[in-house]
């Protein structure tokens, strides 16, 4: 049972983000904020001259943020930091899915790029219509697959059977979600193949 | 498999954002309405007067003048040492050590990624759906956990890879002689578009 729990435990960290890169962007500038702050606060004190603003000077300044702006660039400030901090409580609340699926697996974690998934279904189309490579073109999402297939000119493709190709290739596979095919054959077919 | 702290992170993120919101809404409501423009000026020099009457109540001899700023220094210190915390906890959590068993005082024996690595490498020779393979060993709960990347060639079954990778942690499982977790990855990468495609044998 706790090989069970572990095997997800590890498909789900390999299959949805860490947010290690937005954690470290604001840890970096928040440690930055706070060591610059501290370090005006060390020079003021000692009385010398300040790198930037001394923290009376940058009172004074935030106090009087209001009065000096124009109330349209308040505005469009206020926007701008509240659509930053939307951004960070996103990247907090979304899942954060990547594109990425798990195969199920007896004994491993068994994790597949949605790439993989792609050009597997396309060389099973492929083969199965009986076209040439770069006919087919497959995008795999988190929940559907799409087959887009250009036949060749004058040659005619089975639908249904290339639709039940890529089900049992998908059906193969015993990913841990189902993912629906829709196929989609162009109407502009490819010259001589 | 790294040790980066997820859920941490996401109520750091969540808390930076709210904060950031507020600052934003509250800049926003003074440029649109006046009253509240006047209560934060009216605010911010009332607040300008309390610190200084606050750093003057608890005289320090010295250039700092006041324990307040003393106070005020380290708690800033210390936020910026919780900053750096958080950055420092991102990933982490890799070993080289796949095993590692002590015979009663007696010696030691260690188990390298590399010992791994080289046997999938040579179970692998010759397959022609993965192009490469790379091993990494990371600490997971109490216990090491293996890594098992595997480079799939331009259109091969993640089916059949699956096999071969479930083939390779019995071989695994065999040669350390105690099951680990394993995770198996099937990528793409660069050499997927360089290779191109199997042709029909």
């Amino acid at each position: 049972m706790s090989q069970d729990r572990a095997i997800r435990r590890l498909v789900r960290r390999e299959t949805h983000a860490s947010r290690a890169t937005e954690s470290i962007l604001t840890a970096g500038v928040l440690a930055a904020v706070f060591l610059w702050l501290a370090l005006e606060t060390v020079l003021a004190l000692l009385q010398e001259s300040p790198l930037l603003a001394s923290p009376e000077r940058l009172g004074r300044w935030l106090a009087g943020v209001p009065a000096n702006t124009l109330p349209a660039g308040l505005v469009a400030a206020g926007a701008g930091l509240a659509v930053l901090g939307l951004v960070l409580l996103a990247a907090a609340t979304t899942p954060g899915r990547r594109s990425r699926h798990a195969m199920q697996s007896g004994r491993s974690a068994v994790v597949v790029d949605h790439e993989v998934i792609a050009s597997a279904v396309s060389r099973r189309a492929r083969l199965t219509a009986g076209l040439a490579p770069g006919q087919v073109t497959t995008t795999v999402g988190q929940r559907a697959v799409r087959v887009q297939v250009r036949p060749t000119s004058g040659v005619s493709v089975d639908r249904n059977a290339i639709g039940a190709a890529v089900e049992g290739e998908l059906a193969a596979y015993s990913l841990d979600r189902r993912i629906a095919p829709t196929i989609h054959i162009m109407r502009e077919g490819v010259l001589g193949q | 498999m790294s040790h980066t702290n997820r859920a941490l992170n996401r109520i750091l993120l969540a808390l930076a954002g709210l904060v950031l919101l507020a600052a934003g809404a509250a800049t926003a409501a003074a440029g649109m309405l006046p009253d509240v423009a006047g209560g934060w000026a009216a605010a911010g020099s009332s607040l300008m007067d309390q610190a200084g009457t606050i750093l003057a109540s608890a005289p320090l001899p010295g250039p700092a003048r006041s324990w307040w700023a003393v106070a005020g220094v380290a708690v800033l210190v210390l936020a910026a040492g919780l900053s750096i915390a958080w950055l420092a906890s991102q990933g982490g959590g890799r070993t080289s050590r796949v095993g590692q068993e002590s015979d009663g005082g007696r010696g030691t024996t260690v188990v390298e990624t590399g010992l791994v690595s080289a046997a999938v490498k040579q179970a692998l020779d010759g397959n022609r759906q993965v192009l490469g393979a790379s091993v990494s060993a990371w600490e997971t709960r109490g216990d090491t956990g293996l890594r098992l990347r595997l480079q799939a060639r331009q259109g091969a079954s993640p089916r059949e890879i699956a096999d071969t990778a479930d083939e390779l942690v019995q071989g695994i499982d065999a040669l350390l002689g105690h099951p680990l977790p394993v995770l198996v990855r099937i990528t793409s990468g660069t050499r997927t578009k360089v290779a191109g495609p199997q042709r029909a044998r």
